[in-house]
């Protein structure tokens, strides 16, 4: 089996990745700014949550280093108390995690020249990225699989979860799904794969809602006079959306959704589709 | 704004050759406060990713793990391999295969000397998870000199077959892709396993001989080395299974050129991933337990014996089946 490709080469124009840590209040947020020499924009992605981070890790990477080939600087970076950010997941909130999206886009907006900014959310990212364009934040609002409520990614997530845990139980130590949201909506704490999730971030869950504006049937375009698109992703999807099976899947092939969702943004805040 | 280091934790990259690797360095205990710039002469931990996981592992634990032994006053450094997590690089399809064959070596010996050297220290542990823990042997026999042992975490020494090519396409796609088929394909793999063990009473035919062969040459160094193995539940016929399988444990054990060699603990209330409280703590107490015993260095009274009850427990003590020669065959 031939070696990987292993040395570090950037397209013209990429000026390279750049992890760092951003301080916040109380923690210190693991970014990488993929640096873009003249971008026409810049894009903060806001990412999947806790172990769907994992799965989708080297997709939503692939997706940045996309973007930054057309010209377009990202930054990206793991939620407060998750991967490589500092702080403990179970003392967070919603309103944190809210927070550091207004934090981190103030942040990239003012960096160097007078470009437009664009969100972009995967399912809980794109509650919190709704939620921060709603408040003012950004030029144009692109949402990957957002819910109507953070709960619902909450649900899924625990589904998923919980299907390769019941295999390797013994037949009276299985619980359904059902069982776990009953724990959580107790007020009990309930550990998903190293994460504890708390009933307390489960209650908050059920009121943080994807702004009314940007849901069916409703033209949120319309509403906040910036482009927003929305686009929901199935199965064809995984490991960006929806779990998937590591070792097989790290490798696909997402130009049918990277090429068209990059001519949508670059239309939306009329850049070119090339860099110069 | 943006910073390369916070608190105990500084990003770091080895750029050696032309191949940069992106980690996190966590500083040990002391190191800090004293302002010093690195601990020469003393070990480091090193882990390397388990399959596509990115550096923090599974439920960030390894970013726990790590936090946990720089406390104590062993440097933890965390690399992605190329592809993997932040490091540019392009990888395989079929990625496991990759890894199962050693793909990762070359780079992770490369890259433990070039760590070693630059950061001035005696030498590395090795820590893998998994098919990080694949990697971790065939970097460490790469690199003799710079790694002084080895912990892994359920580590396999079988190669997993291929579904058979009588079964209808859509469905071994499916087992490949599903995580329930990951689980099928597991217990297919130990059927086949048990069968072949049964009939020849040496290494099965789809034992990993390169990966083995490498052991014995980790192994004829003296280099110590901690195995971790969760205990799996009896589901799927898993208990029976486990009756009939070859035991790689035994076999392995029978390579060591001293009787210490190894320690292998199995661990209760976690599963494969290690990631939950239990699992994390455990695997925490065992390997630190370990490192103060074979390389006594730290700098720091261990927040494991101050802060919590030390509650290292063993769900009983390993019993191994019958002794194989320690003969790496081509079990052809």
């Amino acid at each position: 089996m031939p070696e990987p490709q292993q040395t570090e080469s950037f397209p013209a124009g990429i000026l390279g990745e750049r992890p760092g840590y951003f301080a916040v209040c109380g923690a210190s947020l693991y970014t990488v700014l993929h640096q873009v020499e003249n971008p026409v924009a810049r894009i903060l992605l806001v990412g999947p949550f806790t172990l769907e981070r994992h799965t989708s890790y080297r997709a939503w990477l692939q997706w940045a280093r996309f973007l930054a080939a057309k010209g377009i600087e990202v930054l990206r970076y793991d939620y407060r108390g998750v991967g490589e950010s500092t702080g403990r997941f179970e003392d967070m909130t919603f309103e944190s995690w809210a927070d550091d999206v207004q934090c981190l886009s103030a942040w990239l907006r003012k960096r160097g020249e007078d470009v437009p900014l664009v969100l972009h959310g995967l399912e809980m990212g794109g509650v919190l990225a709704g939620r921060a364009f709603d408040a003012g934040v950004a030029d144009a609002l692109l949402l990957w699989s957002a819910p109507a409520n953070a709960n619902q990614v909450l649900r899924s997530t625990l589904q998923r979860w919980i299907g390769p845990q019941q295999l390797l139980k013994s037949p009276e130590e299985r619980r359904p799904p059902s069982h776990y949201f009953q724990l959580l909506e107790h007020g009990e704490s309930v550990e998903i794969e190293g994460y504890r999730w708390t009933g307390e971030l489960w209650r908050q869950s059920l009121s943080f809602d994807l702004p009314a504006a940007m849901l069916q049937p409703n033209d949120p375009a319309t509403s906040y006079k910036r482009p927003v698109r929305s686009v929901a992703l199935g199965k064809n999807a995984t490991p960006l959306v929806k779990g998937g099976v590591p070792g097989f899947e790290e490798n696909k092939d997402f130009s049918w959704l990277f090429v068209p969702n990059h001519h949508w943004i670059a239309s939306s805040v009329n850049v070119p589709l090339e860099c110069s | 704004m943006i910073s390369d280091k916070v608190e105990m934790r500084e990003l770091i990259t080895l750029g050696g050759n032309g191949v940069l690797l992106h980690g996190t360095y966590h500083k040990p205990s002391g190191e800090a406060a004293n302002g010093a710039t690195g601990s020469p002469r003393n070990l480091g931990v090193m882990f390397l990713n388990a399959l596509s996981s990115p550096r923090s592992l599974v439920g960030d634990s390894g970013v726990y793990w790590a936090t946990q032994f720089a406390a104590s006053g062993y440097p933890a450094f965390r690399f992605d391999l190329p592809g993997l997590g932040d490091s540019y690089g392009e990888i395989p399809n079929d990625l496991l295969r990759f890894t199962n064959e050693g793909g990762y070596a070359a780079v992770a010996s490369a890259k433990t000397k070039e760590l070693v050297n630059s950061r001035g220290l005696s030498g590395v542990v090795m820590f893998g998870h998994c098919a990080g823990a694949t990697t971790a042997i065939y970097a460490a026999a790469g690199c003799s000199s710079e790694c002084k042992g080895l912990i892994l975490m359920d580590p396999y020494f079988n190669l997993p077959k291929a579904l058979t090519s009588s079964l209808r396409p859509e469905l071994v796609n499916w087992a490949r892709r599903s995580r329930v088929g990951a689980v099928i394909r597991a217990t297919y793999d130990r059927l086949r396993e048990a069968r072949g063990a049964l009939r020849k009473g040496a290494l099965p035919p789809n034992a990993n001989f390169s990966l083995i062969s490498r052991l014995k040459q980790v192994l004829s160094n003296g280099v110590p080395i901690l195995i971790l193995r969760a205990h799996q539940p009896a589901v799927l016929g898993e208990a029976q299974l486990r009756a009939r399988n070859f035991d790689y444990f035994a076999y392995i054990q029978s390579l060591a050129v001293r009787s210490n060699q190894f320690s292998i603990k199995e661990l209760d209330g976690t599963d494969h991933s290690f990631a939950n409280s239990e699992g994390r703590l455990a695997v925490w107490q065992h390997t630190e337990k370990w490192l103060r015993e074979l390389f006594p260095q730290a700098t720091a009274p261990s927040p494991l014996f101050e802060d919590q009850d030390f509650r290292v427990h063993e769900r009983k003590p390993v019993v191994f089946g019958t002794r194989v020669p320690a003969h790496v065959t081509s079990g052809e």
